[in-house]
């Protein structure tokens, strides 16, 4: 069972006075002190380069980089951590991965109908400049994957790129029924894990996913870092879209040769301090039972969930089971715009929530719905937060 | 409605902060529509009135209930005291840059600029006895009928005219003085000194040694003028410092003592007095350039505004 109190005495932002209820986590995460710890201690203590560098400092912070990189191989069951490529951001690994991989005009790439524009806008410029075929798998009206719909589409595609866990409506795609089919039919896949990896665990291995792109902001660790992670044999055969410093082994006035990967793949200066931040992020989630993670956000979804259903104006976007939609729950009311409950919310009681349309554009404009309010959770959240949660929006109705 | 009010709510105070200028900022687009449908984007209208009414809420959900209803009304009403205050402000501004008073010329009534209200401080006469001036309104305070042809005058011909009344013993005379003297001096006007004896006996006698000095020695008149509101006060009131004082200026000492305590030299200098009290002035200095009174010593733009034909120049 999750101990809230005690994990809450591990983030400084709850020390305060003027402690935040803080319902976005499907946007950012909090940062435990540890991870923020970790950070100063490469400032503070050993700012250097790595690899190339002869001195201790950069030997310390080499050590420390590579440390990270092991870790977060263990913690998605990676064969090894040369699989593991730090990116700045999920967005970074999926335009990583669009640009790299040897598309051809015709190839068919296959998204689903509820992607965050990350999954979206990088294929939909693919489409534009390489001539890709992009079909969109649409889902069924609770938002749950539609597999039969899957089955017909996948037939002679090359790629499918789909979102994990929606950040729209927190259902979990089958990963593994979706992966064994489209490789039954000779495609490769990509899950977009930028919202599963925090909530649920993710093993690479048992999964069989072909590559898997997540950022550490949304998993506890620091903003501007994240991972792409591809099969070995899969990555040695991506040719990177930038290069430069740090992804070569040599160069002549006429030639280069290119560094292995991961090297190959991460041109330039790193964010070395971010890089270790996630390490001990990772370190940190390793210390907490996924089991533990899900039931505590299931019982946040369900009380708010059904304190939502009495309301007859709100519509919850997704399935009506808060157990398939793991931490969030986002709604709307026909022709209104969210966003002032958001504003009203934070004024009233300092509820950080999340209005728009959260990157789903296309979700929204296919459905003809303005925008939602999105409450999202994690192992700090406590159910204190969510009645006050609900009592501020039904005070809030009051006046309405 | 709201993003004009909010435009000119976060106008004035982003002169002030970085912050609000950014608001100020996104209620100008707002204002001309520049915000369209971005539904990811919190509309600025928006914006403002759920912070407004998120904040009401906190404490009577009656009241947020109401200003949610009326919003608009509410919105009007607060542009409509916006502007007026803004009138208010900026009328309050010009009046201290030209009049050196929030309120108009001469009015002495609180002024955010000039807190002390010593651009509007006068040595009334009315207290002394020998003088017997009532404390009039500023308005009536004027030079029409008044004949200022004995005092000591220079620049004759000038093109604008400035009367200075003024009282050696007074502080706000005294500074008062060097910006006059700059202003005669910077637009070469027509320049009339009149001295009040605002403080009875002790100002009395110089009034009188002013009297025959003018008339015996004109051109040092103003040199000797000049000494007076520029020397200590209490030296220059002392009556055992005159003749030390008139010897510093080469003066006749016998025969200026004897003028000063001439019964002719009284009368004519009560005449004086009498013809300035038609001034209906009730307090020292009183300044008039071209006719129009400034009581009380003004900033020197104050001065340099009235002669300006445009305020600035
Ligand atoms: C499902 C999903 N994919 C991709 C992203 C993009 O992540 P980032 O902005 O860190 O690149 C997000 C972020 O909200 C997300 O929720």
């Amino acid at each position: 069972m999750i101990n809230t109190d005690k994990i809450r005495s591990d983030f400084k932002i709850f020390d305060g006075k003027k402690v935040p209820v803080y319902l976005d986590s499907a946007c950012m995460s909090l940062k435990p002190n540890s991870v923020i710890e970790a950070m100063n201690g490469y400032y503070y203590e050993f700012p250097a380069c790595t690899n190339r560098s002869p001195h201790k400092l950069g030997q310390k912070a080499t050590k420390k980089v590579e440390e990270a990189r092991k870790n977060i191989a263990k913690f998605i069951n990676a064969n090894n951590e040369k699989e593991i490529i730090f990116t700045r951001n999920t967005t970074e690994g999926i335009n990583l991965l669009v640009n790299s991989f040897p598309f051809e005009k015709g190839d068919i790439v296959l998204i689903t109908d509820k992607e965050h524009n990350s999954n979206l806008v990088p294929w939909l410029r693919l489409k534009e400049k390489v001539g890709i075929i992009l079909k969109i798998i649409k889902g069924n009206d609770d938002g749950t994957f539609n597999l039969e719909n899957f089955k017909k589409e996948v037939l002679g595609a090359k790629f499918v790129s789909i979102v994990h866990t929606s950040n729209l409506d927190g259902v979990t795609n089958p990963a593994k029924e979706i992966i064994e089919i489209a490789h039954q039919n000779g495609a490769l896949v990509h899950l977009d894990c930028a919202q599963s990896i925090a909530h649920q665990k993710i093993d690479v291995k048992k999964l069989d996913a072909d590559f898997i792109a997540f950022s550490g902001h949304k998993m506890m660790g620091p903003t501007g870092t994240g991972v792409f992670y591809g099969k070995q044999k899969l990555l040695e055969k991506l040719s990177p879209f930038m290069v430069g410093g740090d992804t070569v082994l040599s160069s002549t006035y006429e030639s280069y040769e290119m560094l292995e990967i991961p090297e190959k793949f991460e041109a330039g200066l790193q964010d070395y301090a971010g890089i270790i931040g996630l390490g001990e992020a990772v370190k940190y989630l390793g210390k907490l039972d996924y089991k533990d993670i899900e039931e505590h956000e299931l019982k946040l979804n369900k009380y708010i969930t059904e304190e939502l259903q009495k309301f007859p104006q709100i519509k919850i976007i997704g399935s009506a089971d808060p157990s398939l939609r793991s931490g969030v729950v986002n709604f709307y009311i026909e022709n209104t715009d969210m966003h002032k409950f958001a504003i009203m919310l934070d004024e009233i009681a300092g509820i950080a929530v999340r209005s728009g349309q959260h990157c789903v554009h296309s979700w929204f404009h296919s459905k003809k719905i303005y925008n939602s309010l999105r409450v999202s959770f994690y192992v700090y959240n406590t159910m204190e937060e969510a009645e006050v949660f609900i009592n501020s929006l039904t005070k809030i109705f009051k006046i309405l | 409605m709201p993003c004009i009010v909010a435009l000119i709510v976060f106008g004035i105070m982003g002169i002030f902060s970085a912050s609000q200028r950014a608001l100020a900022k996104e209620a100008l687009d707002c204002v001309f529509k520049r915000v369209t449908f971005r539904p990811c984007n919190t509309g600025f209208a928006e914006k403002v009135k759920g912070k407004l009414i998120g904040k009401v809420l906190k404490r009577s959900t009656f009241l947020a209930k109401l200003l949610n209803k009326y919003y608009e009304v509410f919105s009007w009403i607060f542009f409509i005291l916006m502007v007026g205050s803004t009138i208010w402000v900026l009328r309050g501004g010009y009046n201290f840059y030209v009049y050196g008073s929030c309120n108009g010329l001469n009015s002495s009534g609180f002024c955010a600029f000039d807190p002390s209200g010593s651009n509007n401080k006068v040595t009334p006469l009315g207290d002394s006895e020998t003088c017997g001036t009532v404390q009039k309104t500023e308005k009536t305070v004027t030079l029409k009928n008044v004949d200022l042809s004995s005092f000591p005058t220079k620049n004759v011909g000038g093109k604008d005219t400035v009367v200075f009344i003024g009282c050696y013993a007074c502080d706000y005379s005294r500074k008062a003085y060097p910006d006059i003297l700059k202003l005669v001096k910077n637009k070469n006007a027509n320049y009339i000194f009149a001295h009040y004896p605002a403080k009875g006996e002790v100002t009395n006698s110089l009034a009188n040694a002013g009297y025959c000095i003018n008339k015996d020695y004109k051109e040092k008149f103003w040199d000797w003028n000049s000494y007076l509101f520029t020397t200590d006060k209490n030296y220059i009131l002392d009556p055992a410092n005159l003749n030390t004082m008139l010897t510093k200026f080469s003066f006749d000492v016998q025969k200026i003592n004897e003028c000063v305590n001439s019964i002719e030299t009284k009368d004519a200098v009560e005449a004086e007095v009498k013809e300035l009290n038609k001034t209906n002035i009730y307090g020292t200095p009183t300044i008039f350039i071209n006719s129009k009174a400034f009581v009380g010593p003004k900033p020197y733009r104050v001065y340099r505004s009235a002669i300006n034909r445009f305020i600035f120049f």
